[in-house]
């Protein structure tokens, strides 16, 4: 019994340091395997992010963009267990108005032949319109119409909060054996770099 | 038998920690989750949310309107007066916030002040490693170089940030941010001043609606925690402000002037005067109540 507790006394360190090692190793993916843009105008942006992805579950990046700037998106991932590729869409969130009706029952006091409250209630329903807002998602580039590009750049002509969605597909032939659920999660890393958005000139670049 | 059972649960619950069966349950039901960085966290969850550092902000105002506003930065020599938790976290944000804008607008002597004050609560939030004395040391020789500054005092913010991150430290980094959005935006209002229709400054004001939703869409999952649920009461109220504002969207066709893609749609909210004072109003009061010092210790 004794010896037992001693055993997962020793085993626990491990387990944890292991697990800690595994976490490290996605934390900073994007810094060391994202590749930065030529143009030296670029700034690495603070919600470039990497993420333990899991096959075929899409993992949604929210950030926010400001008019005036260009942006470079780039994608970089452990091909050995992510695939070729990966799925990414751009998804703007817009939150919009919408107007409910609600049935509504009210209490309403009736007079009397005089005009005065007789003391007696009448229920009605009525119909009241009321303002809500919700989220509406619209996508605004996909890879997939562009060769599944890894890289996108754009200029943002207003701030928006968007969404960067990423799904892993999969490698071909995945690393086989022991828990398939240990081989269907890799790195996934999303860096982010940003500029004033420069004017077409012969000065540029 | 008992030490089995003892060991079978440690060993599942380090791997609910990896994320293995975790991803599978959270990823199920696509609900607003707050996830905030930690490899550990996103490998479990399906939605991250990130906020820009507030240089990105400060550096498109001092293009627009370049000179900083000293007054308008909060006491620093309040820092050692909070004692609650979002006490201190609200205020954090509020002072490194601070410390950005002063670095952005060359403010140099009260860059140090500032950080100071960060470094002072930083500490009592468990972010030490983020204000080492080697950060100190470099903004103490790069005073005199306004663009060092700038880079100092953003890593100084986005280790600090990355910290809270890794030990998914939630509802602290909620209220760090809560408070940072609130100082950013005291900041930038006291830049512009009174109300001017034509003031580009009046657009970006208008334009932070989107911050907003984002940063309440990140604190939905923590906003019943005690230390979270006022600030995110009054950070509402200003989103119902924000709401009332006149949004209009406009396709766009074509490339913009850098040559590269436009995505979606052009969008303007324009703010009117009485908005505006309304907007103004509850910055200003949720900043009166953010730091506000406390002076006897309650749950310190």
């Amino acid at each position: 019994m004794r010896s037992q507790l001693i055993k997962a006394a020793a085993v626990l360190p491990i387990l944890i340091a292991a697990s800690a090692h595994a976490q490290d190793d996605c934390a900073e993916f994007h810094r060391f395997n994202c590749e930065r843009s030529t143009d030296t105008r670029f700034s690495m942006n603070g919600q470039s992010k990497s993420a333990s992805v899991q096959i075929g579950v899409p993992t949604e990046l929210n950030i926010i963009v400001y008019k005036g700037q260009d942006y470079r998106i780039a994608f970089c991932y452990d091909e050995k267990v992510i695939g070729d590729h990966v799925n990414a869409r751009l998804i703007e969130k817009v939150r919009e108005p919408k107007d409910i009706s609600e049935q509504v029952i009210k209490k309403e006091e009736l007079l009397d032949a005089n005009g005065n409250p007789s003391g007696q209630f009448k229920e009605s329903t009525v119909t009241e319109v009321k303002r809500v807002f919700e989220d509406v998602e619209k996508v605004l580039w996909t890879n997939e119409e562009h060769e599944m590009a890894d890289m996108i750049e754009f200029t943002a002509t207003a701030t928006k909060r968007l969404m960067v969605e990423v799904t892993a597909p999969g490698a071909a032939n995945p690393k086989p054996k022991r828990s398939d659920k240990k081989f269907d999660i890799g790195c996934v890393g999303i860096l982010i770099e940003h500029m004033p958005t420069p004017a077409m000139g012969f000065d540029d670049k | 038998m008992r030490i089995r059972h003892a060991t079978l649960l440690l060993a599942s619950t380090l791997f609910i920690a990896c994320g293995d069966e975790a991803a599978e349950q959270v990823t199920q039901d696509k609900g607003p989750e707050l996830v905030i960085g930690g490899e550990d966290a996103s490998a479990q969850a399906s939605v991250l949310y990130q906020m820009p550092t507030p240089n990105e902000l400060f550096s498109i105002v001092r293009a627009l309107n370049g000179k900083g506003q000293k007054s308008a930065m909060s006491a620093t020599p309040k820092a050692d007066r909070f004692a609650t938790l979002s006490g201190r976290a609200l205020n954090f944000g509020v002072y490194a916030t601070d410390m950005v804008y002063a670095s952005n607008f060359k403010l140099t002597s009260e860059v140090v002040r500032y950080y100071l004050a960060c470094k002072d609560l930083g500490e009592q939030l468990g972010l030490a490693n983020a204000f080492n004395g080697d950060v100190q040391r470099r903004l103490e020789k790069n005073l005199t170089h306004g663009d060092s500054l700038d880079v100092l005092t953003n890593d100084a913010y986005y280790a600090a940030y990355q910290k809270l991150q890794q030990e998914q430290m939630g509802p602290t980094l909620a209220l760090v941010l809560a408070g940072g959005w609130v100082e950013s935006m005291h900041l930038v209002m006291a830049q512009q001043g009174a109300y001017d229709e034509t003031s580009p400054l009046m657009a970006r004001i208008a334009e932070q609606k989107v911050s907003l939703e984002q940063l309440i869409d990140m604190m939905e999952a923590t906003k019943d925690d005690a230390n979270m649920a006022p600030t995110h009461k009054q950070l509402m109220a200003i989103r119902d402000i924000y709401d009332q504002l006149n949004v209009v969207r406009t396709p766009n066709t074509g490339k913009s002037s850098s040559g590269r893609m436009v995505l979606g749609d052009d969008v303007s909210v324009s703010i009117t005067a009485a908005k505006y004072e309304e907007l103004k109003t509850a910055v200003a009061a949720l900043r009166d109540t953010i730091t506000k010092a406390e002076d006897k210790p309650s749950n310190a």
